[in-house]
């Protein structure tokens, strides 16, 4: 079966069989760096390159599977590393296939070709696959949406697959408390949790088009869907309606179709999230025009989703992969601090202790020293200069916890506008979101505009000097903030 | 064959205009009809005639049951094609002028959804037939029977003529050719000599070329002669210059020579394009009659497009039946000056000198689209042969061929980072693309050693909506003009919007209390008080007919009635073909169409200021929009 051999005392050889796959756990502060000696081999669906290094670190867990079978040499030393044979990607790779047969129609309807009666299939007819991915905590969701994105630009039809992330604790490809939505041209690569779905341009030179890609992100500001279920619908139908904007402006793009990555509490059957989930469910549904439900080994979901959903779209359960990771909440806290980080500086993996070789990539990129390296900008700027609301109330208590017969008094959706001379004004260390330009004709505003506005980018206050009301922003790249409009919401971040 | 297909093949007769891609025409049975169902009775022709044109006698008016009714039973019973053909050309002799266009629609439906066998046995009368009732009917009728004729060009299942090029030529010349055939009777003349015209010689030689190749399928010299022919015809279709145009034009009339008429009349086998023995070839140049003003040349033959390689694989498949039908028997006709006419055109630079086979080669030079759309459609095939449901059970059971997908249909690798390549040119292409993607990366990366990167700020929504996925890869399209004119057509959108809020209708006095809403929307209107002026006012407002509307929503629905009316007004007009294609608007007209009749109906903020506007007449932007309405119009006609 699987031979492993040692090479030195940190590198081995470690053959895999066909269909299987090597699942690793990084702890803090190691790295690990796998070459692909002999076969093919994929990482979440990404293809490796054959004799390249490939780094990973800050507490990654992956898993690299092999259709062919294949030899890596590994270097560095991993918490928990194993192999397995028993992965679903033979099932994930028929979902792909049956995604692929709906482009290809949906491409052939656009282009007014002839369609066979094959090609239209009774539920979805020839739309673009629109897949909504749920399933509970620690299934695998964002690793399905991956491989089944990663599959679709692999085809080589220039598929250019809408990754949508509805998740806030995830961050997607800014920070946690973002949601939002790429194209994604290229195959996303993996390195570190911190950048699930691949990284935001930076000015630097990227190789892999998956590392510079342009989101489209607005910010709900909390790691938790429940602290403001309200907020959380509208930005999702903000979203929505912007990528049906996008698909309008070139009909072609949209027969690559979207994969909608959600958080686990939309699977959660009980707690406190769970009033607000199907509502949630479906914003996304409506929002995304999602025609394809995936959940990921939820029996009690997937019925359920069947029964909602299922005379009008498929819903199909997908079982989940025996490699998923239990992941506890300071290890998720841990994730947030490596992409703020990240988003402002930056990371370059350290190789691990005994690898031969200095010519290896991080995530796809082969000089991770020479553009990794990120230099955000510290501005000072006077306290009115910019514009910081809050988003309802900063403790909200939910609506059933109120005492009976009282009514909010701020609503949920309210932006209230934050004080930065007020010592509670909790503004110390935290993370704002600097929005887009109100609309520029004034009598088309509107109280909650500031909903609506997508983002142009996070910052974060270092110091605030309250005897000349001034405070230090650390912003990622240099550009005037004097009058914008900002939101904060609960994430704080310290370097 | 499918159960119903008159109807499609009728709609389309109906609509002309939508008719082209004819696609759900039956697969054609090019040499034998399936055997027909055997039926207890009918067993004898005569009783067969008496029932089909007792049967034919109710077909009085234009009622589509009786002629699918019909169609069907000369579907079922193809075996006696010739009675059929006999008793509708008898039944069209015989009836009066007005009901005359049913039967022809009978013909029409039959010819093109059983094309065999009938479409050979419709084709020796169909010429006179045609002429003769086109005389005898008025004009409303005769355009209906233009329209029809225009079907017939691309009506067999090929693609091709449906009776064949020479019955068709026959056709057209009469009706539409007395007035230019003259023209090009002066050979040295200094017309332009359109590309329908060269093409439709072409057709002529060739398929004079093919008849002899049918009777004598061994013949080497006219199965090459055929061969350049064809490629010749590819090239034309392509798209030459004007000069070679008339190249190949002279080369082709010194080929006029008639060889249908002197070679011995082509033995009746089963083939597509039998010589009509009511027709002989032209003694002289086939007109540019072809060409009528209503049809735009260069869509004369729409499915060349849609079947780049149907002309090679029907040749070869000719060739084959015929081999395999026919006996040899050696009669050359020599004609010498075909090879001629082909190593003048090499020399000239016409034709690229790698000859034969290559027309797939010179198809994508010249034509970019074609191999994109093709490898698309060949993906498509793939895609259908590995058919997954999204089902439980066909997901957790089926087993497609994966690694072929993702590894070995790509197998060109790029060793930086593992994107796959397929092997074709344009996959080669695009490695060439990547690989200097990477170069030009690399150099970028070790130029900017010691100067600091910082992450990018978003781009703003306009910019995300319209731009397309940043080119890294060196795969993405390079239609940036594209992304620029919708960039400027929203800009000039939100401009236009922008001066119809600032429109406003002053409140008169004592009212300013009162809550007024829109008629079309029902919100209520916002009133302000204007510091400068010292008034109270309606912002985002108009008045018309002394009512207060949001003047968003009146422009918006001003803009849709007025598109509505002028489709309305183009639906009736394009019945008639007298409209020609040439005055078609640019599609360009599309980008600034928004722009434009914004304008016109929306005053600048400098003439509005302090002045209460009352809508302007919708007339002006009503013309424009009918621009608009024109572009998609002509495109349906010409297919």
């Amino acid at each position: 079966m699987d031979s492993v051999e040692n090479v030195n005392v940190h590198t081995r050889l470690r053959t895999l069989q066909p269909e299987s796959e090597y699942r690793f756990e990084l702890d803090r502060g190691t790295s690990l760096a796998i070459k692909l000696v002999t076969g093919h081999a994929e990482i979440f669906g990404a293809e490796m390159a054959d004799g390249k290094t490939y780094l990973f670190g800050q507490e990654c867990k992956a898993a690299i599977f092999t259709w062919h079978g294949c030899t890596l040499e590994i270097t560095g030393h991993p918490s928990v590393d194993y192999d397995s044979e028993e992965t679903p990607m033979v099932t994930y790779a028929n979902v792909h296939m049956a995604l692929e047969g709906m482009r290809v129609s949906a491409l052939a309807a656009v282009h007014g070709s002839p369609l066979q009666e094959d090609d239209v299939d009774e539920k979805t007819g020839t739309e673009a696959p629109r897949v909504l991915v749920l399933g509970p905590e620690n299934s695998g969701k964002t690793s399905v949406c991956k491989i089944l994105t990663n599959y679709a630009v692999r085809m080589g039809q220039n598929w250019t697959p809408m990754l949508v992330n509805v998740d806030p604790s995830e961050g997607g490809w800014a920070i946690p408390g973002a949601i939002s939505a790429a194209p994604i041209p290229a195959a996303i690569q993996t390195a570190t949790p911190a950048s699930p779905f691949g990284s935001v341009a930076t000015s630097a030179p990227n190789h892999v088009a998956s590392n510079a890609l342009l989101p489209l992100s607005y910010w709900y500001g909390h790691a938790e869907m429940r602290r403001n279920p309200l907020l959380m619908d509208r930005l999702i139908r903000n979203l929505g309606e912007n990528i049906r904007d996008k698909y309008e402006s070139d009909p072609e793009s949209h027969c690559s179709g979207l994969i909608v990555d959600t958080p686990s509490s939309f699977a959660a059957s009980s707690g406190t999230g769970s009033d607000h989930r199907l509502t949630m469910i479906k914003a996304c549904v409506d929002a995304f025009r999602i025609n394809v439900i995936l959940v990921v080994g939820h029996e009690k979901l997937s019925i359920e989703m069947q029964k909602t959903y299922g005379n009008r779209m498929r819903v199909l359960k997908i079982p989940k992969s025996g490699g998923v990771v239990e992941l506890d909440q300071d290890y998720r806290e841990r994730v947030h601090k490596y992409q703020l980080h990240n988003y402002f500086y930056g990371h370059v993996i350290e190789p691990p202790p005994g690898l031969s070789t200095k010519a290896y990539v991080q995530g796809g990129e082969q000089t991770p020293d020479l553009i990794l390296h990120l230099s955000p900008s510290s501005t000072t700027v006077n306290f009115g200069d910019i514009t910081i609301y809050r988003i309802g109330e900063e403790t909200m208590a939910p609506n059933s916890a109120l005492p009976i017969g009282a009514a909010r008094v701020v609503s949920e959706v309210q932006p209230l506008l934050v004080d930065p001379s007020l010592s509670a004004s909790g503004l110390y260390n935290a993370v704002l979101a600097i929005l887009a330009p109100p609309n520029p004709d004034e009598s088309e505003r509107y109280d909650e505009e500031i909903l609506d506005l997508h983002v142009v980018g996070y910052v974060v206050i270092t110091a605030l000097d309250m005897p000349n009301k001034r405070m230090t922003v650390l912003s990622p790249s240099p550009g005037s903030l004097v009058g914008k409009t900002a939101i904060v919401g609960s994430f704080e971040w310290q370097e | 064959m499918s159960l119903y297909p008159q109807s499609t093949a009728y709609t389309q007769l109906a609509y002309p205009a939508a008719q082209g891609y004819g696609a759900p025409l039956p697969p054609p049975n090019p040499y034998y009809a399936p055997p027909p169902v055997p039926q207890p009775y009918h067993v004898d022709p005569n009783v067969f005639r008496r029932d089909y044109i007792t049967r034919l006698s109710n077909l009085t008016v234009n009622s589509r049951p009786i002629i699918q009714s019909l169609s069907m039973i000369a579907q079922d019973y193809s075996r006696f094609a010739d009675v059929v053909v006999q008793c509708i050309e008898q039944h069209l002799r015989r009836v009066p002028p007005w009901m005359k266009l049913p039967s022809f629609y009978l013909l029409d439906a039959i010819a093109k959804n059983v094309y065999d066998p009938y479409a050979r046995h419709f084709t020796p009368v169909v010429v006179r037939l045609f002429v003769d009732t086109y005389e005898a009917v008025d004009p409303t009728t005769r355009s209906k029977m233009e329209e029809m004729l225009l079907t017939w060009r691309t009506g067999a299942p090929d693609g091709r003529e449906l009776f064949g090029v020479v019955p068709q030529l026959a056709i057209e010349r009469h009706i539409w050719g007395s007035n230019s055939t003259q023209s090009t009777g002066n050979r040295g003349g200094s017309q332009s000599i359109s590309q329908a015209q060269v093409l439709s010689e072409l057709e002529f030689v060739l398929g004079q070329k093919e008849r002899v190749l049918q009777s004598n399928p061994y013949d080497k010299a006219t199965q090459s002669h055929v061969a350049i022919l064809q490629q010749l015809r590819t090239l034309v279709q392509t798209g030459v210059s004007q000069g070679e145009l008339g190249q190949i034009l002279s080369q082709l009339r010194t080929l006029t020579t008639p060889p249908a008429s002197s070679s011995p009349p082509p033995a009746p086998t089963p083939q597509s394009y039998p010589a009509p023995q009511s027709y002989s070839a032209p003694p002289g140049p086939p007109g540019p009659a072809a060409a009528p003003p209503a049809y735009p040349p260069q869509q004369s033959y729409p499915t060349s497009f849609e079947q780049p390689k149907a002309e090679p694989m029907d040749l070869s498949r000719l060739l084959a039946s015929a081999g395999a039908s026919m006996p040899s028997t050696s009669t050359a006709p020599a004609v010498p000056d075909i090879a001629n006419l082909f190593s003048a055109l090499v020399k000239a630079g016409v034709v690229p000198a790698t000859t034969g086979a290559n027309v797939a080669k010179v198809e994508e030079t010249s034509a970019p689209a074609d191999p994109a759309r093709e490898a698309a459609r060949a993906y498509r095939q793939l895609i259908r042969s590995h058919k997954v449901k999204l089902t439980s059970s066909d997901i957790t059971r089926s087993r497609v061929p994966i690694t072929e997908m993702l590894y070995d249909r790509l197998p060109t690798q790029c060793k930086q980072c593992s994107a796959r390549f397929s092997d074709s040119p344009a996959g080669k292409k695009q490695f060439e693309d990547h690989l200097d993607m990477h170069f030009r990366q690399n150099r970028k990366a070790s130029q900017a050693v010691g100067r600091g990167h910082s992450r990018s700020w978003f781009i703003t929504m306009e910019d995300w909506v319209h731009g397309e996925v940043v080119d890294v890869k060196g795969k993405g399209r390079a239609d940036g003009r594209i992304v620029n004119t919708k960039a400027a057509a929203a800009e000039e959108a939100a401009k236009r919007d922008a001066e119809l809020r600032a429109m406003f209708v002053v409140v008169p006095p004592g009212d300013e209390a009162k809550p007024i809403s829109c008629p079309i929307c029902k919100e209520p209107l916002k009133s302000e008080f204007l510091e400068d002026d010292e008034e109270w006012v309606w912002r985002n407002a108009i008045k018309k007919d002394d009512r207060i509307y949001h003047a968003t929503c009146h422009a918006e629905a001003i803009a849709s009635k007025s598109s509505l009316a002028s489709r309305l007004r183009n639906e009736a007009s394009s019945r008639s073909r007298s409209r020609t294609p040439e005055t078609r608007t640019p599609p360009k007209a599309l980008a600034t169409l928004n722009g434009d009749s914004g304008k016109s109906e929306t005053p600048t903020p400098s003439r509005l200021a302090g002045m209460k506007r009352k809508a302007e007449d919708d007339s002006v932007g009503l013309g424009l929009i009918k621009g608009e309405e024109d572009a998609p119009q002509a495109k349906r006609i010409a297919t």
